[in-house]
């Protein structure tokens, strides 16, 4: 046998010992397989935009940011819930703008204007639906872009623009982030299933969590 | 020309590098909370997606098996012997790595519009991988 190949050869098992062995280490102290965690969060139902009623057995909150590719991706997700559990469910939507991203705040008070006229959830939609063209524009054009969806939406263009230009979201926003903040969520989109936090490897498990919660309350 | 020992120990270094990369990624997808994603959140998003695992298997798993396979038939082809089917072999898996990269480029650019930092660089590694394979193939003729 060359002396090379006893080299690669080391190398690579102690390669592959390193790697396995650390992983085995690291994910030993971070294992949990239940979708639900078991602390209940005390979290203000009062606020926060809704849909279903507000007698629904399940409440799942969402703490999500505009901008957020992740957001984006769990929005058929919940959508198909609210089409599975219409009358057991309420989904509750709240602003976390994640500080990195140039839209996040700005969207938020926009979805706010809109909600404000009674179409937050078109508006919601609608963000999320363009949200790769809006995150490439600069600023000027995004607010542009803004008010098109505005338009599109049938909303007071005025109104629209106040909240965008005047910051009269800002308290509502900032006690959302408050609320992220005490009960310690730092990344979007977090979900909780009535108060508890949700750790998703899929968004399969927002079903999986809404499931064994029904089954609890039957 | 690249030398054929020369190729084949530049597949070695990197499909070590891809084995790292592709076991930080499994482990990162078997944790709660983040991916570490360099560059924008498109890691979270893809994770997140349905089409994070191929046939039940995590692709993150699948990345280690490749990254393995090329790592340890660079290790037998040192020895010259069975070189021939050992490029065969290189060059079938290491064909099998890019298409699978091409397949879940498209689907980030196109399905599921995110863009993973770590699944772009593993794909980039597997595109050198074939590249240094077919030189050395060269070599034959």
């Amino acid at each position: 046998m060359k002396k090379e190949t006893k080299w690669l050869g080391v190398i690579l098992i102690s390669t592959l010992i390193l790697l396995f062995g650390s992983m085995f280490l690291f994910t030993r102290s971070n294992s949990s397989k239940a979708v639900a965690g078991a602390t209940v969060s005390q979290i203000d139902y009062s606020k926060g935009q809704k849909i279903g009623s507000d007698s629904a057995k399940v409440k799942v909150v969402e703490f999500s940011d505009f901008q957020c590719q992740a957001c984006l991706v769990a929005k058929p997700f919940i959508k198909k819930l609210r089409i599975i559990y219409p009358d057991q469910v309420q989904f509750i939507y709240r602003y976390l703008p994640t500080p990195g991203h140039l839209y996040g705040r700005q969207t938020a008070y926009l979805a706010e204007a809109a909600g404000e006229q009674g179409k937050f959830w078109e508006m919601h939609d609608k963000l999320f639906e363009t949200q790769t063209q809006w995150t490439a524009l600069a600023e000027a054009d995004a607010a542009d872009f803004f008010l098109g969806l505005a338009r599109e939406l049938d909303l007071d263009e005025n109104k629209v623009k106040q909240a965008l230009e005047e910051d009269i979201f800002k308290s509502k926003i900032d006690d959302d982030i408050a609320e992220a903040d005490r009960i310690e969520i730092d990344s979007v989109p977090t979900f909780f299933v009535n108060g508890r936090k949700l750790n998703l490897k899929s968004f399969d498990d927002l079903n999986t969590a809404v499931v064994e919660e029904l089954k609890k309350n039957e | 020309m690249i030398s054929s020992s020369l190729s084949n120990r530049l597949i070695f270094v990197l499909s070590l590098f891809g084995l790292f990369v592709s076991s930080f990624l499994f482990y990162e997808y078997n944790l709660q909370g983040s991916v570490i994603c360099p560059i924008g959140t498109g890691c979270d998003a893809v994770r997140i997606s349905s089409y994070s695992g191929f046939l039940g298997i995590s692709i993150p798993f699948l990345g280690i098996l490749f990254y393995f396979a090329m790592a340890i038939l660079s290790v037998i082809h040192v020895q010259k012997t069975f070189s021939n089917l050992l490029l065969q072999l290189k060059l079938v898996i290491s064909l099998c790595g890019v298409g699978f990269g091409v397949y879940l480029t498209f689907l980030e650019i196109f399905v599921i519009k995110a863009i993973c930092f770590w699944c772009v660089l593993s794909f980039i590694l597997s595109c050198i991988i074939l590249l240094l394979v077919i030189l050395d193939r060269r070599n034959l003729y």
